[in-house]
């Protein structure tokens, strides 16, 4: 290990884990590509140290959103059900000819759920319509609210098509067991396209999710010897700095920003 | 509570923290060559020979870190067992089975 090698990894680390933070993204979407290419990892160690990084920001920026109770966190266990199942899966799935057709229905999804938000943010002007409890929510109490500091209003909100959200988080745990990413990215769109959960908690209770779901696959990755601790450890202390100033600006922030 | 599980992540954030700057630091001075890969695998971290190197203190860091979320869960389901809330008590409850079912496949 060089010290320019550590400190390039804690710089890479620090602004994946700010945007990650600020976005509920793991932030691994970010970080793998450019630990891969900036500088030279083999994909699996970038992932190595990717997965326990995710665990770092969930756990750096959950007690500053915890201390503004923005976090959902019945709705976060309830889909955690379905990602924490997916990362099991995806931890037991032998990477092979299937990984193509997985990538097809990940990318598939994304699209699919960004397409939604931008319809919604067209024809509204705001990151979120409120919506009223489906039977499911109804039955398990899944809305929520919060006070959100930027409107300076109490905001209350149901949710919709809960069962699709659930399948798509189940779909994110998976890509998140395979690869070492968080899956943040396509939990929040499940929350917030599909289900018409706000931006806000829905980076907030996605991030409370990826942690669970990182966590649940980590052990597997260090079982595999993809955890190098030369790497791994200048990129988790870069995320939990980094971790820790996206979560503080992401409740300054309005949801449309985002 | 939420305050009180607030706290003990900053503090765990913070010992993750200080572990690992220290492991860091003593392997670049001290020019620890237990594990010149630096590649971590838990029969050599539970048995290997010599024992705590600084390599040590950086994977309990890890190891602190991936505990975190596991609390999380385990006191949200405390929380709603104080609240008499039964169908979450089972949700947090298989949530939390499946986390540490997900590790045990990774330890085993």
């Amino acid at each position: 290990m060089t010290l320019l090698f550590g400190a390039l990894a804690l710089l890479i680390a620090l602004s994946s884990g700010f945007l990650g933070a600020l976005l509920g993204l793991g932030g691994g979407i970010i970080m793998v590509p450019l630990l891969v290419f900036a500088l030279g990892l083999p994909i699996h160690i970038a992932a190595g140290a990717s997965i326990v990084a995710v665990v770092a920001t969930s756990t750096a920026s959950a007690s500053v959103y915890m201390k503004d109770k923005v976090t959902n966190m019945r709705l976060g266990l309830f889909l955690a059900l379905a990602t924490t199942l997916g990362a099991v899966t995806g931890a037991g799935l032998t990477v092979g000819a299937s990984e193509a057709a997985l990538k097809i229905v990940f990318g598939g999804t994304l699209l699919y759920a960004s397409g939604m938000m931008w319809n919604q943010m067209r024809s509204t002007g705001r990151s979120w319509v409120p919506r009223s409890n489906d039977h499911i929510a109804q039955r398990l109490s899944l809305g929520g609210s919060y006070y959100d500091a930027a409107r300076q209003e109490e905001i209350n909100y149901g949710l919709s098509r809960s069962l699709p959200a659930f399948v798509i988080c189940y779909l994110a745990g998976i890509e998140s067991g395979l690869l070492g990413v968080g899956g943040g990215g396509i939990n929040m769109t499940a929350m917030n396209a599909v289900s018409g959960v706000p931006m806000k908690a829905a980076v907030a209770t996605s991030n409370f999710m990826i942690g669970v779901t990182a966590a649940t696959s980590t052990l597997v990755y260090i079982r595999h010897g993809f955890v190098d601790c030369f790497v791994t450890a200048p990129v988790v202390l870069g995320t939990l700095i980094g971790s820790f100033l996206g979560a503080q600006l992401a409740l300054r922030v309005r949801g449309v920003v985002l | 509570m939420e305050l009180i599980v607030s706290r003990m992540l900053n503090l765990g954030v913070i010992i993750c923290g200080v572990t690992m700057v220290s492991g860091l630091t003593l392997i670049w001075f001290s020019g620890d060559a237990s594990n010149p890969s630096g590649v971590l695998s838990i029969d050599w971290m539970l048995w290997g020979d010599p024992f705590l190197q600084p390599s040590h203190l950086i994977f309990m860091g890890f190891l602190i870190l991936v505990a975190m979320p596991v609390m999380r869960v385990g006191t949200s389901v405390i929380i709603y067992v104080y609240e008499r809330d039964w169908v979450y008590v089972t949700i947090a409850g298989i949530v939390l089975t499946i986390l540490l079912a997900g590790m045990f496949l990774g330890i085993k």
